[in-house]
């Protein structure tokens, strides 16, 4: 068997063991590891790599980022901003007609902007707003839906951890990635807004109505969020300044967080504890993850795939949309099965410099910010496709008179205002440029 | 939980290597925060925290070792599970049996060469840049979670083995959250 075919066959192979449930990083590395063995034949440059492989893996200074981010989510979570987020929502459009829902939307964005993975998000906004939604009569369907398309948002708005692992992937710079995520991120946003008034305007009954709070209350409200405006400002206003790198402001992130959740009174032995298992949980299956990618990687350049997969691309003259257009397709089918860290650090590595070398009449940079923006919103959609999306299970988990099927009726204009924005964002690039340009 | 002694020592174990991980990796970020502060102030004479990112490195590369036993034994990688679902539980029983085979051997086959690379940075007498402590020390740092890593997913596979043994369903997955 020839290396390429190596290559093309360990697709099916690697897909064939996720499918049969074993997980992810573990069988990038299985693959990775006897493919490497397979092409050169002998054992021994893979015995040296793994030498240092796992120590520059875990020990790296642009992947530090990743934990802090983790630490921070996880007090974040235990801090009550996420209250003090809905609170303040709620008093400025709650009385609005869908008011509690659109107030939902709003802080799982404010949420997002200080915890970079959905799924926390969905989590940590679902205490907190469910029990509302339901006091004000608006129906499991609704408040779930609702809850799971917001919680992406955990992961459009910086900081966010996929963002990260592609800047590290396709080696483009956090910043204007995270800068260019800021467009697309208000855009679903505004998006999801839109979908609550359509549905409460075509089911009325699916909502009902909260008294309208005074000015007094509404500013006091405001108030309380401070802390989530400062740390925000400080994070991602330092990434984007270059004042911090990335690893410094997810430190800074980190601690401020900390600082407030125990100022709040919430941490405590227990939930410190807990912050520092979930840290722990997430962080290793990120990292395992990653490690495979770096096993699977060595493999994939020894059989020269990627190269053979560009030139052959390249000589069949496609047409970019058209591939552009696949590729997103397949990102949709896989992002409704895996997880969405997984499927980017598989597939990029092989995708990636094949869409390269297509011309989508962009420079190579604005290209690579685009197309990984384009990625990462199109593999959220997939967390909230009924019928596996992961953000489905989470809220569902949480709300437990609500019916599976009703969240995913619930969850469909959601879906489909994200499918809107996938398209804006896929005809217009300069949507998603626009504000890289302006500031770099 | 497993209630049994084995079962108890390795769920202390784990659970005691991911915490003290998850502490290192906020000194990590205490440590940078105050680095960047005595940068901010070096007018009035305090100074950044020299090697602060070496020290970044050596920390979270300590924790991520520390963290992999706790995931592993709290079945929190990341998997696919709606294929399988369909299949009887006994067919899904055999698999996880074999996942946490390959798990084993990954882990042992990391940790030895780990500890093998640990050496050469022993021998050759690598330093860090800025700092000058020999790398070998960041490589030690991870073989305590690396080795604990061995044994929960010897662990682990032993349990699996016993439930599908008795009957039981496997421990079911928790997913990934990030």
């Amino acid at each position: 068997m020839s290396n390429i075919e190596l290559g093309l066959w360990s697709f099916p192979i690697l897909l064939g063991m996720i499918f049969l449930r074993v997980p992810i990083g573990l069988a990038m590395l299985v693959v990775g590891v006897t493919g490497s063995w397979l092409v050169t034949g002998t054992w021994n440059p893979v015995l040296a790599q793994f030498k240092n492989l796992t120590q520059s893996t875990f020990a790296s200074y642009s992947l530090s980022v990743v934990p802090l981010f983790l630490l921070m989510g996880q007090f974040a979570s235990i801090s009550g901003m996420s209250q003090s987020l809905f609170r303040a929502a709620a008093t400025w459009v709650g009385h609005r007609k869908g008011g509690v829902a659109i107030a939902t939307v709003g802080a799982c964005a404010g949420f997002g902007a200080i915890c970079g993975s959905s799924l926390a998000t969905a989590a940590t906004m679902g205490q907190v707003a469910l029990p509302e939604l339901k006091r004000y009569g608006y129906s499991g369907a609704l408040s779930t839906g609702t809850l799971a398309a917001g919680g992406t948002l955990g992961i459009l708005i910086p900081p966010s951890v996929i963002l990260v692992i592609y800047a590290v992937l396709t080696e483009q710079n956090i910043a204007k990635l995270f800068m260019a995520a800021f467009i697309p991120g208000f855009l679903a946003m505004l998006g999801y807004i839109v979908a609550i008034a359509i549905y409460v305007r075509i089911s009325p009954e699916s909502a009902g109505n909260r008294e309208r709070a005074a000015y007094p209350e509404r500013f006091r409200a405001l108030l309380d969020i401070w802390p989530v405006m400062l740390l925000f400002l400080l994070v991602i206003g330092g990434i984007y300044t270059g004042v911090f790198t990335p690893t410094e402001a997810a430190a800074i992130g980190a601690v401020g967080t900390g600082l407030v959740a125990l100022l709040s009174g919430s941490l405590n032995f227990r939930s410190f504890g807990a912050a520092m298992l979930g840290t722990a949980s997430s962080t290793a299956m990120l990292f395992l993850i990653v490690l495979g990618a770096a096993a699977l990687n060595t493999f994939l350049a020894l059989s020269q795939l990627p190269q053979f997969l560009s030139a052959f691309v390249t000589e069949q003259g496609f047409n970019p949309w058209l591939i552009l257009f696949i590729v997103l397709l397949l990102y949709l089918l896989l992002g409704c099965v895996m997880d969405s860290l997984s499927m980017i650090l598989l597939t990029i590595p092989i995708i990636y410099p094949v869409m390269t070398t297509l011309d989508f009449g962009l420079p190579p940079e604005d290209f690579a910010i685009w197309f990984g923006i384009l990625v990462l919103v199109v593999v959220e959609v997939g967390l909230i496709t009924p019928p596996v999306g992961m953000n489905l299970f989470v809220i569902n988990g949480l709300s437990r008179d609500t019916p599976l099927l009703h969240t995913y009726r619930g969850v469909l204009p959601f879906v489909a205002s994200d499918l809107v924005r996938v398209v804006i964002l896929a005809a217009f690039p300069a949507v998603t440029l626009y504000a890289l340009h302006l500031f770099y | 939980m497993d209630s049994s002694l084995p079962g108890r020592i390795v769920h202390a174990l784990a659970r005691l290597i991911a915490i003290a991980g998850g502490a290192v990796l906020l000194v990590v970020a205490v440590i940078t925060v105050i680095s960047i502060v005595g940068r901010a102030f070096i007018w009035a004479g305090l100074t950044s925290i020299r090697g602060d990112f070496e020290l970044v490195e050596a920390g979270v590369g300590f924790a991520v070792f520390c963290f992999l036993p706790w995931a592993h034994l709290t079945r929190g990688h990341a998997v696919v599970t709606i294929f399988t679902d369909a299949l009887p539980p006994r067919v899904n029983a055999v698999l996880v049996i074999l996942s946490d085979l390959l798990m084993l051997i990954i882990a042992a086959f990391l940790t030895w060469r780990h500890f093998l690379g640990m050496l050469d940075k022993m021998q050759y007498g690598e330093t860090t840049l800025l700092l000058r402590f020999p790398l070998w020390w960041s490589y030690a740092a991870g073989l305590p979670g690396a080795a604990i890593f061995v044994l929960v997913a010897l662990y682990v596979l032993v349990r699996s083995v016993a439930a599908t043994a008795a009957g039981q369903p496997p421990i079911p997955q928790q997913g990934a959250i990030h």
